[in-house]
C-alpha cells in the first residue's frame, strides 16, 4: 500500500545542511493503523509529509499502490493526493468559510455536482457528530470539534489513506480519546489505512496495529505494537514505554528488599492476552514451596489485547526459585529478575 | 461677534458653493479612477510578491527580488517628485500631463506599489498550514491563490485598501499643481494664495469628513468579513 524505500530528506541552509530523515524504510499495509512515535525534532513530521510529497525526499522512493510519486507530473500527483486525506495538529481550517464549506472544500476543488456535495457533506458531518454545526464558523467551535471538521474534510474525497500529523497533540485527554475512537471507527468502517505521528505513547497504545520509533531522523525500531512494547530493544523505546508501564520501584524500597534477612528474588512477570488463566502465585507457593508477595501490579490494554505486569517478591531457596521461574515461562509469561532479595549487589 | 463670523462664513460658503461641489467631484473622480486601477495592479503585484518568495507556491529567485526592489524604488519617491519625474511617461501613457487625466498616471504609479505592499502584508498573515492543507487535498496553485490566500485575507485586504484610499486622497491634493483640480487645489489657491481662511476651513472640514467616512466604511466591511 504505502512503501518508503530508503527515504532521506536533507534541508540545505546557507552553510550547513540538516538531515531530517535518514534512510527510512517502511511498508504500511492496507487497512492498518500505523503509528510513528518520536520526540519533537525526530523527523516524524518530515517523514509523514514525504508520504504525500508535501516534502519531496532528497533520496529514496515513496510508492503508493506501487506508483512511485517521484515519477509523477504535477497534475498526476494532485490526483494521488486527492486519495490521501490529511489532518493536522492545528486543524488548518479556513476561518472565513462555514463548517459546511470547509468539509465541502475537496469536492469544490474538483467542481463536484451540487447534490453530491450536499449529500456527502451531510453524511460526513453526521459521521463526526456535527450535523447541527454546519452553518457555524470554525472560530465558534472547540478544539475537538475543529478536529472533527478537519477529519470530515479529509474524508470528503473518499481517500484510501488518512495521514494524521500530531492530530491529538493540541487536545485535552478526554477529547484525544474521543478523536482516537473516531479514527478507529473510520478505519474499521471504511477500511482506510491510517498513518499517524505522535509523541504520545497513549495514542500508539490505543489505536495502532504497528509502530515505528524515530530518533534523530532514523527509524530505530518497528514492528507490531505488542511486540515492540513487550520487548523494547532501544533505550528510546524503553523510555517511551516507561511512561505507561512504570515499574521503577522506589529506591528506598529496593534497599529494604536487598537488605532483607531472608533470601529470594524480585521478579517482574509480564503477560499478554489471557495467558494467565492458572492461579500462578498460588501454584508457586504450593508446588514450589515459595513465598510470593505482590509489590506492584498493572494491567493495560494495547489496542485489543490486554498487557499486564506484576512485580513479585519471591522468597525461598535458589533451586526452587529457578524451578518456579521455569514454570512461569512455561505458562507463556515473561519473567525477569529485577533484584535479589537479601543480597546487596 | 461669533454671529458675524458665522454669517460671513455662510456668505463665503454660498459664494463658493459650486466650487466646493465641483472640486469634491474632481477629488472623487481622481481617487476613484486611481484607486480602481491601482487596486487591480497592486493586488496582482501583492500576490506575486507573496507567492514568488522562497518556499512558496510559485517561488522564483528572479521575479521576487527584482519586483521587491522596483517597488521599493517607487515607494521611495514622494508624490510631488514622482509627479514631475515621470512626466515623459505620463505623456506617453495618457497623452497629456495636465488635468485629471494627466494626474491619473502619477497617482497610479504612487498608489499601486503602496497597495502592493499592503496586500503583501495582509496575504502573509494567512496561516501557511492552511495552504499546506489545501496542497495536501490536491488543490492547484491557482486554486490556492483564489480559494485560500485571497479569501482568507479579505479583512486585511479591505483594511489595506482603506489605508491606501486615504493616502490617495492626500496625494490628490498635490495634483492641483498640474491643473487636475480637487479640494486640495482649492485649499491652496483660494485658502492660501488668496488668503481666504473660510475656504481653507471648508476644505479641511470636507477632507476630514471624507477620510472619516472612508475609514469607517472600510472598517465596517472588514469587521463583517472577519469570522474569527
Amino acid at each position: 500500500m504505502i512503501e518508503l524505500a530508503h527515504v532521506s530528506k536533507v534541508y540545505r541552509q546557507k552553510k550547513r545542511s540538516i538531515e531530517a530523515v535518514k534512510d527510512a524504510s517502511l511498508h504500511i499495509r492496507k487497512g492498518e493503523i500505523f503509528g510513528v512515535i518520536g520526540f519533537s525534532g525526530a523527523g516524524k513530521s518530515t517523514l509523514i509529509r514525504c508520504i504525500n510529497y508535501l516534502e519531496k525526499p532528497t533520496q529514496g522512493e515513496v510508492r503508493i499502490n506501487g506508483v512511485d510519486l517521484g515519477s509523477l507530473k504535477e497534475a498526476e500527483l494532485r490526483a494521488v493526493r486527492r486519495k490521501i486525506g490529511m489532518i493536522f495538529q492545528n486543524f488548518h481550517l479556513l476561518s472565513s468559510i462555514t463548517v459546511f464549506e470547509n468539509v465541502a472544500a475537496p469536492l469544490r476543488l474538483v467542481k463536484a455536482p451540487r447534490q453530491d456535495v450536499n449529500r456527502k457533506v451531510r453524511e460526513l458531518l453526521a459521521l463526526v457528530g456535527l450535523e447541527d454545526k454546519e452553518l457555524m464558523y470554525p472560530s465558534q467551535l472547540s478544539g475537538g470539534q475543529k478536529q472533527r471538521v478537519a477529519i470530515a474534510r479529509a474524508l470528503a474525497s473518499d481517500p484510501e489513506i488518512l495521514l494524521c500529523d500530531e492530530a491529538t497533540s493540541a487536545l485535552d485527554p478526554q477529547t484525544t480519546d474521543s478523536i482516537l475512537d473516531l479514527l478507529l471507527e473510520i478505519n474499521r468502517k471504511y477500511n482506510i489505512t491510517i498513518v499517524l505521528i505522535t509523541h504520545e505513547m497513549h495514542v500508539i497504545k490505543k489505536i495502532c496495529d504497528r509502530v515505528a520509533v524515530m530518533e534523530n531522523g532514523e527509524i530505530v525500531e518497528q514492528g507490531r505494537v505488542l511486540d515492540v512494547f513487550s520487548n523494547p530493544q532501544k533505550p528510546i523505546t524503553q523510555n517511551f514505554i516507561k511512561s505507561i508501564f512504570d515499574v521503577q520501584l522506589p529506591e528506598q524500597l529496593l534497599q529494604k528488599i536487598r537488605s532483607d534477612s531472608v533470601s529470594g528474588r524480585l521478579l517482574q512477570i509480564s503477560f499478554i492476552g489471557e495467558s494467565a488463566s492458572e492461579p500462578i502465585l498460588a501454584n508457586l507457593a504450593t508446588r514450589f514451596t515459595l513465598r510470593p508477595s505482590i509489590l506492584y501490579g498493572n494491567i493495560t490494554q494495547i489496542k485489543d489485547t490486554t498487557f499486564g505486569t506484576l512485580v513479585v517478591r519471591v522468597t525461598g531457596d535458589d533451586s526452587s526459585i529457578e524451578a518456579g521461574m521455569k514454570y512461569l515461562a512455561e505458562q507463556g509469561l515473561r519473567v525477569e529478575v529485577i533484584a535479589h532479595v537479601g543480597r546487596l549487589d | 461677534m461669533l454671529v458675524d463670523w458665522i454669517n460671513e462664513y455662510l456668505n463665503s460658503f454660498r459664494e463658493y458653493g459650486d466650487l466646493y461641489w465641483e472640486s469634491t467631484l474632481e477629488t472623487f473622480a481622481m481617487v476613484g479612477y486611481a484607486l480602481a486601477i491601482s487596486t487591480v495592479i497592486g493586488l496582482f503585484l501583492g500576490v506575486v510578491l507573496v507567492v514568488t518568495r522562497p518556499n512558496h507556491i510559485f517561488s522564483n529567485p528572479i521575479v521576487y527580488p527584482i519586483l521587491n526592489v522596483v517597488i521599493n524604488i517607487l515607494r521611495s519617491l514622494p508624490f510631488i517628485i514622482l509627479l514631475f519625474a515621470i512626466i515623459p511617461l505620463t505623456k506617453f501613457i495618457a497623452g497629456t500631463t495636465i488635468g485629471v487625466k494627466g494626474a491619473l498616471v502619477p497617482l497610479v504609479f504612487y498608489t499601486a506599489p503602496y497597495i502592493a505592499r499592503l496586500m503583501e502584508s495582509a496575504l502573509l498573515e494567512v496561516d501557511k498550514g492552511v495552504i499546506e492543507a489545501y496542497q495536501a487535498m490536491g488543490a492547484t496553485r491557482t486554486q490556492i491563490i483564489t480559494r485560500v490566500l485571497l479569501k482568507e485575507a479579505r479583512p486585511g485586504l479591505i483594511l489595506g485598501i482603506t489605508i491606501a484610499t486615504i493616502g490617495l486622497i492626500g496625494a490628490t491634493a498635490m495634483a492641483g499643481v498640474v491643473g487636475a483640480g480637487g479640494l486640495g487645489d482649492v485649499a491652496i489657491r483660494f485658502g492660501y494664495q488668496r488668503w481666504e481662511p473660510d475656504v481653507m476651513i471648508t476644505c479641511v472640514i470636507l477632507l476630514i469628513v471624507i477620510v472619516q467616512t472612508v475609514q469607517s466604511v472600510g472598517e465596517m466591511i472588514a469587521r463583517r468579513l472577519r469570522k474569527r
